[in-house]
């Protein structure tokens, strides 16, 4: 029997996955990609916390976030490629004009 | 609910006329654009009034609680309303200069104000949710509206990226509380976190990431790294946009979000948010001291503003919680009043190799003294020195902390005024005893930014004078 | 008109602001006659205080009260009594002469010059006759930042340095002391459940030691740091050498004074337990000693004719602190002369370098000598400032340091000995820089041209030496003002409270 608890471990270590993701790689669409695991973590949550509790909410948030991702991966990838025109790379390190 | 109706559909008509303005750019067709996104908040305002007029001191509800329309939501709509209404005003010649006039830039503005309007009143994760992206795409997009340069590619790819990640740990944080609650309201969860176990794993761990992505969102140490960089990069206007609109929409979330559902663990949140109240004033005002851009410089002297702002709620007593109100109001007219400075230095002269840092507005007294001494009055303000705005929003925080017996905390908040005193008069002491730099031209402003000055420093410096009716103002902005 | 006598003194100076900025900036001589009629205007307008004024009346004169921010409990509401009288008349004298001595001294920037000594005087008359802690605090701060500038634009080599070392100093001081400000408020709040900055309701607030210790420590802190006291003082060699002639006259003159009026008129009457406490009176009175011996000790060693008469000030400012912390009688009265003694010698002390410094550009107390010969009119004057600032009998500063003197005596005999010490002390570098740079044989050639007092620099000492005789000869008026809120402040910190 499958229960609420193993999608909220699997959605931890989802989570867990794409912060590390975030942390540690350089590639911007690596980073990218290590976003939308924890953008999914939550939506696993949400959808197995409305089969437990037998709550239409929870499956209406994870639609809300699908769409949300989708824009944001719409702008983020448009922004890249804007910056690619001007500078030929995708690494964060090589992103380096502003600093302190 | 009308005011973001209005704000949606006048940002989505802006948006769509850009094919108005063509390849020819046609001024006539700018300035309908313009007057028809002025028009769009001109709506706003009047519906914002009607609803002040209609509320009278309640507490109205929408879509089954979704949204709720209350004197703290207007107070903070009135803020976004102005900060937008600087920003369109200032951006027009601004666009003009770096050729980048589309249709889209004002459609962005009047849509990220619509995400803000959820921002104050959603009382539903899924309407904060949606709202704060709304808001958080806009800006992303005006942060990197300077398609052509790479300061301002790199500032939105960063902020983009930090928001991003801040915004899917928000909703992990909110996946996990509504799996507690049951419920997306923030009143159910709120009963639920009084009525459950806190010690449950599942609780704290939503509570703390969903902490945390709102520290990311008003830019506190140590989750303030992508301030200085957006706020650097991005054209003037926008950061002058982001650092009082966003800024102001992600306090009146992070306000909400403390006193209704997290109300009842004062004791436990209190401890954290000290540490963090006093971080970003530490690592704000001493990074600032180093800074050479203009623009840099108040970004990290808005994260020491944030840093004030938290002790208003650290306080958390009826003084600190107007103090908030107040400090975010003047705060709004007086850093919008800097930056619409900064952005006016801009001329069509200068080119795009103008990096808006302490050069170019050297000897500006000589120049140009009357926005000389405008911005020493809106340095003084972000100082807090009476008799300007600031010291209202100073003194409200400090009276809270004194009154809740946080003696240190008001020693160490009070000192740091000073340290303040000493990086913003680095800009002045450039405006008036500097030599004036051999590229720096006149400021050739136009209407809408003297409008806007206007606008900018009659409230700060009546605020200052005679604060007593936005005091009183302030005063329905409580949560009741 | 009468009823608003002050305010229209206060704000004259701001209205002063507005026909100054309608003057083209190349109209030179216009924006001077402008500047300088307002702040003649000014200080004729308070010689109708002086008529006026009922020295046998107790409490506040000529006090105006209007609500103001409601809220929060601040009103619009000023008065005087003898103290700030002294202090009003002072501030408006040496603001008309501060004025008036910039004519050939200052070409550069004269409307922004002029408009920031209309500021400054608005700011500073408004310090000495708030009766709301808020809007004294307001004043207070308001007086640091046309200040600033003086120093940044017009000052010497190191200017920029000297304004920001003061301006942060002076505010980190003045934003503690907001806090002692607030604290009682706070307190007051809680016993009376009304929240007022009012001076006369904050009174009758009865605090724990604690939160008195607090208040009193953090309006010290605002206080001495302005005054300066010792070891708060190393803005003011700095800021005093940097500014521009006018610049520092103000400084010294009314500036330093308004720390000692703080002590006086806020310090010991609302924290009167905590200030009275006999670690507190003994920690106080050694740092005044410190800091009238080191402050005459430097003087010996200066080479710097400004940088002397800077450190001088330390001194002199230790005797008036020293004063107040006997807590007695003549201490506190004897302070409260002295200061005005102090604005006079040492504002001639700076004309003085001011007149020098604008025909010869140079402060080396070496570049002089014989100047006597040169510039018999200015010796005289030097040497009558000189005699007021070291105490001689018939000019002012032997009254006032008598006095302090006398006060210190009757709290403790030590403090007398060695305060008498510093009277000693400046005689001695007062009277060798007179010998170096007035007496002897013409060292330099070049100084064999300098021009004697022109009748506008007469017009300036005039009224400063006709004081300080005034006070040296009949000091009773002025002591006859002073009983009043003295006796006041001493029955209150000794008697009554206890």
């Amino acid at each position: 029997m499958i229960t609420s608890t193993h999608y909220l471990v699997l959605g931890g270590l989802l989570a867990l996955i794409g912060t590390l993701g975030v942390l540690t790689r350089r590639n911007v669409v690596v980073i990218l990609m290590s976003i939308e695991l924890i953008l999914n973590a939550a939506n696993l949550n949400l959808v197995a916390f409305a089969r437990e509790l037998n709550q239409i909410q929870g499956q209406v948030f994870a639609v809300f976030v699908i769409a949300i991702a989708v824009a944001e991966a719409s702008v983020g990838l448009g922004i890249l490629i804007a910056l690619f025109r001007n500078k030929e790379t995708v690494d964060a390190g090589e992103i380096d004009l502003l600093k302190w | 609910m009308l005011p973001a109706l209005a704000l949606a559909s006048f940002g989505c008509v802006v948006l769509l006329l850009e094919f108005l303005l063509g390849k020819a750019r046609a001024a006539a067709a700018r300035q309908w654009i313009l007057g028809l996104s002025l028009t769009g908040l001109a709506v706003t305002a009047w519906t914002l009034w009607a609803q002040q007029q209609a509320l009278d001191g309640r507490r109205l509800t929408a879509f089954s609680g979704a949204i709720s329309v209350d004197g703290f939501a207007l107070f903070f709509n009135w803020i976004f309303l102005v900060a937008s209404l600087v920003t369109i005003l200032i951006s027009y010649r601004y666009l003009e200069i770096e050729g980048e006039e589309h249709a889209e830039y004002y459609g962005l503005i009047l849509l990220a104000q619509c995400g803000m309007y959820f921002l104050a009143t959603g009382t539903d994760l899924v309407t904060i949710f949606v709202g704060l992206e709304l808001m958080a795409l806009s800006f992303y997009i005006l942060v990197g509206f300077l398609r052509g340069e790479r300061r301002s590619n790199e500032a939105a790819l960063k902020y983009f990226l930090l928001g991003v990640f801040s915004s899917a740990l928000m909703a992990y944080g909110f996946s996990l509380l509504f799996g507690v609650a049951g419920s997306t309201r923030l009143k159910d969860i709120g009963t639920a976190i009084q009525a459950g176990d806190l010690h449950d794993p599942i609780l704290l761990m939503g509570l703390a990431v969903t902490t945390v992505a709102l520290l990311f969102k008003i830019s506190a140490v140590p989750f303030h790294m992508w301030a200085p960089d957006a706020y650097e990069g991005a054209p003037t206007p926008v950061t002058a946009f982001l650092s009082v609109g966003s800024k102001a929409a992600s306090f009146a979330l992070l306000l909400r979000f403390f006193l209704e559902p997290l109300g009842a663990l004062r004791d436990a949140w209190q401890p954290l948010l000290v540490a963090v109240a006093v971080l970003s004033m530490t690592a704000g005002n001493l990074a600032a001291i180093t800074q050479t851009n203009l623009k840099r410089l108040i970004a990290y002297s808005s994260i020491s503003h944030a840093g004030y702002m938290l002790l208003g709620l650290v306080a958390g007593n009826e003084t600190g919680l107007q103090g908030i109100a107040v400090y975010v109001l003047v705060y709004t007219f007086t850093n919008l009043g800097a930056l619409l400075v900064v952005a006016a230095l801009r001329s069509k002269g200068a080119g795009r190799g103008t990096e808006e840092d302490l050069n170019d507005i050297s000897g500006l007294a000589q120049r140009n003294p009357a926005y000389a001494a405008l911005m020493v009055v809106f340095l003084l303000s972000l100082a807090g020195l009476p008799p300007t705005a600031g010291f209202i929003g100073k003194y409200y925080i400090f009276l809270s902390l004194i009154q809740t017996g946080h003696t240190v905390l008001a020693v160490i908040a009070t000192l740091y005024v000073a340290v303040a005193i000493f990086y913003y008069f680095r800009i002045v002491k450039r405006m008036y005893m500097g030599e004036a730099a051999e590229r720096a031209s006149l400021i050739s402003s136009s209407l809408g930014v003297r409008v806007a000055l206007g606008i900018t420093t009659a409230a700060t410096i009546v605020i200052g004078l005679y604060p007593e009716p936005f005091l009183r103002f302030a005063e329905i902005s409580l949560l009741r | 008109m009468n009823g608003h006598l002050l305010s229209i003194l206060l704000f004259l100076p701001l209205a002063g602001l507005i026909p100054l900025l309608l003057i083209p900036s190349d109209q030179k001589r216009s924006l001077k006659l402008c500047a300088n009629a307002v702040m003649l205007a000014g200080f004729l307008l308070s010689l109708l205080l002086v008529f006026q004024f009922d020295a046998a009346a107790a409490g506040y004169q000529f006090t105006e009260n209007a609500p103001w921010i409601p809220s929060i409990g601040a009103s619009y509401n000023v008065g005087i009594d003898g103290i700030s009288l002294l202090l009003v008349m002072l501030t408006t004298l040496i603001g008309f002469l501060a004025t008036m001595s910039s004519w050939s001294a200052v070409e550069d920037r004269l409307k922004e010059y002029y408009a920031l000594f209309l500021i400054l005087q608005t700011g500073m008359l408004g310090v000495f006759i708030s009766l709301d802690l808020f809007l004294f605090y307001v004043f207070w701060e308001v007086v640091l930042i046309p200040m600033y500038f003086i120093i940044g634009i017009w000052g010497g080599p190191r200017r920029l340095y000297a304004a920001i070392k003061f301006f942060v100093y002076t505010l980190a001081g003045s934003v503690l002391m907001l806090l002692g400000i607030l604290t009682l408020y706070f307190q007051h709040a809680q016993e009376y459940n009304v929240y007022t900055f009012d001076l006369a309701r904050l009174l009758n607030t009865h605090m724990a030691m604690g939160a008195e210790q607090f208040v009193f420590w953090t309006l010290f802190l605002g206080f001495a740091i302005k005054v300066p006291m010792f070891p708060f003082h190393t803005w003011l060699p700095d800021a005093h050498v940097e500014a521009p002639t006018a610049g520092s006259v103000v400084l010294a003159g009314v500036m330093l004074k308004m720390g000692a009026y703080g002590f006086v008129r806020f310090s010991l009457p609302l924290a009167p337990h905590a200030a009275s406490e006999p670690w507190v009176v003994n920690t106080i009175a050694t740092l005044s000693i410190v800091a009238i011996l080191y402050g005459a000790l430097v003087c010996l060693m200066q080479k710097d004719w400004k940088r002397l008469v800077a450190y001088s000030s330390v001194s002199h400012m230790g005797f008036v602190t020293l004063g107040i912390f006997a807590l007695n009688y003549n201490g506190i009265a004897g302070g409260m002369l002295q200061q005005i003694n102090h604005g006079i010698s040492t504002g001639m002390l700076f004309l003085i370098v001011g007149v020098v410094y604008e025909r010869r550009h140079s402060r080396e107390i070496s570049a002089y000598g014989g100047l006597a010969h040169v510039m018999p009119n200015l010796a005289v004057v030097f040497a009558i400032a000189m005699w007021s600032s070291a105490a001689l009998p018939l000019l002012n500063g032997f009254i006032g340091e008598f006095t302090i003197l006398a006060g210190a005596f009757a709290a403790n005999k030590l403090w007398a000995v060695l305060a008498s010490l510093g009277v000693i002390l400046a005689a001695a570098y007062l009277l060798w820089l007179y010998q170096r740079t007035m007496l002897g044989e013409v060292t330099h050639e070049i100084n064999r041209k300098l021009r004697d007092l022109s009748l506008r620099e007469w017009a300036i000492f005039l009224p400063l030496i006709a004081w300080a005789v005034w006070i040296g000869v009949y000091p009773k008026p002025h002591f006859d003002v002073l009983d009043k809120p003295v006796r006041a402040i001493v029955e209150r910190v000794t008697g009554g409270a206890r």
